[in-house]
């Protein structure tokens, strides 16, 4: 039995309600993971709305948190906690078919965090310029797609372009419409309240 | 529902988690370099041993990720399907076929490995891995994300429920993702400020008392299972 006589460390009132926020992010988007909804025009593609957080997470919380979000999302569901679509968790599910769009929204969130406020300060989401959100949200869109056909045709053994064809193309419609709502969301009271 | 810890007393549940989480990632690097059919036939033998082990039900837990199904099969589909005559080749399908059912060995080994760890054991091991504060805040956070799950997944419902009751489904598609986000991240914000301030009233520090890994001569074989595994994969 040893005895710890470091005092205890305190973390600082910001960084835990940033550290809040994240963890609050990285559920939201588990607790969206199993619900799906179905699109008029492909009634075979089912949606979930990870992605629609990730964009949240990047214009809400910027870079730096937006990431640790996301990689709190990853690291659960790696250790066994229900996260991924369909409810689904493990090591197994992120070498899986669909683990490169899962590494991809760590980054992606980052990304739009980053276009969306630059590197240094936070700017209120409701005073970024649309453009440059939409900049952002398409900048997001485009790095969660590339790591999701890159992992899709490196797990899958298969060519970049069937893989794109397979996991990309029939999803862009609905990353459209996404953006559209995050930026609607952006100008809403939801925000502006904070 | 396979997918969470159950209590138990078998060797996989004895081992100490960071054994566990090498076999796992020696099991991923092996398959992928072996995946061939002798290469694959070799690993699931090894698989079948290892939720044998870990009392895994195979056939329970494959069950349980079929939400996968169609990516699986999709990729050798798409692959082996040629525009004109004669629409589909075998041999080009072949490889994304094996690269399929890799994907289920590995799924297996990971609801092993989730079946006989706690997650607070998770935690540690997290914390192990990567030092200083980033280990902290991952590693703490991961057994956040695990309390707000549930009550998120239920703030979440209410909102699908309400716009249901409204006629939300005669929505457009744009309509009801942006009802779903304006709702969700009001709560979102609730919540987390709520949780701030309980963590700040309860010393959320950077250097708390965690249970201590220590390893036994149980994990003795485990590993050398894993460097076995690790040099099979670099032949």
């Amino acid at each position: 039995m040893t005895t710890a006589t470091d005092s205890v460390e305190l973390v600082g009132e910001e960084a835990t309600g940033n550290v809040a926020r994240a963890v609050l992010f990285a559920a939201a988007t588990s607790a969206t993971a199993p619900v799906d909804m179905v699109h008029p025009l492909a009634p075979n593609v089912p949606i979930t709305l990870q992605t629609l957080w990730v964009y949240l997470a990047g214009v809400v919380l910027g870079p730096l948190w937006a990431g640790v979000a996301f990689t709190l999302y990853l690291l659960a569901g790696l250790v066994g906690l229900p996260v991924f679509a369909g409810g689904n968790a493990g090591l197994g599910v992120v070498l899986g078919p669909t683990g490169g769009f899962l590494i991809g929204f760590p980054l992606a969130a980052m990304t739009v965090g980053a276009v969306a406020h630059g590197l240094d300060g936070l700017t209120a989401p409701d005073a970024i310029p649309v453009p440059r959100l939409v900049l952002a949200l398409v900048a997001g869109t485009a790095v969660v797609y590339a790591a999701g056909a890159v992992g899709y045709a490196l797990v899958q053994a298969i060519g970049l372009v069937a893989a794109v064809s397979a996991v990309v193309v029939p999803f862009l419609p609905v990353a459209g419409l996404k953006i559209a709502a995050t930026v609607a969301i952006a100008r809403s009271d939801a925000i502006v309240a904070r | 529902m396979n997918l969470r810890y159950v209590a138990g007393d078998t060797y996989v549940h004895r081992l100490d988690p960071r054994s566990k989480l090498f076999v796992q990632a020696a099991v991923a690097v092996a398959a992928f370099a072996h995946t061939t059919p002798a290469g694959l036939a070799a690993l699931t033998a090894f698989v079948g041993g290892v939720c044998r082990l870990a009392a895994t039900p195979v056939t329970a837990s494959l069950r349980s990720y079929r939400a996968f199904l169609p990516f699986l099969v999709a990729g050798p589909l798409v692959e082996g399907a040629t525009v004109g005559a004669p629409w589909f080749v075998v041999a080009d399908a072949v490889t994304p076929a094996l690269a399929s059912y890799r994907v289920l060995l590995l799924l297996l080994v990971s609801t092993a490995y989730i079946r006989t760890t706690r997650v607070r054991e998770s935690r540690v091991a997290i914390q192990w891995l990567l030092p200083g504060r980033i280990g902290v805040v991952l590693g703490a956070g991961v057994g956040f994300v695990l309390r707000f799950l549930p009550v998120l997944r239920d703030d979440l419902a209410t909102v699908r429920a309400a716009m249901h009751a409204r006629l939300g489904a005669e929505r457009t598609l744009r309509e009801r993702i942006r009802l779903i986000g304006v709702t969700g991240l009001r709560r979102v914000f609730r919540r987390a400020d709520r949780f701030a301030l309980a963590l700040q009233a309860r010393c959320f520090a950077w250097n708390p008392t965690l249970p201590v890994l220590s390893p036994t001569w149980r994990d003795g074989p485990a590993l050398l299972v894993a460097v076995a595994l690790l040099a099979w994969a670099a032949v």
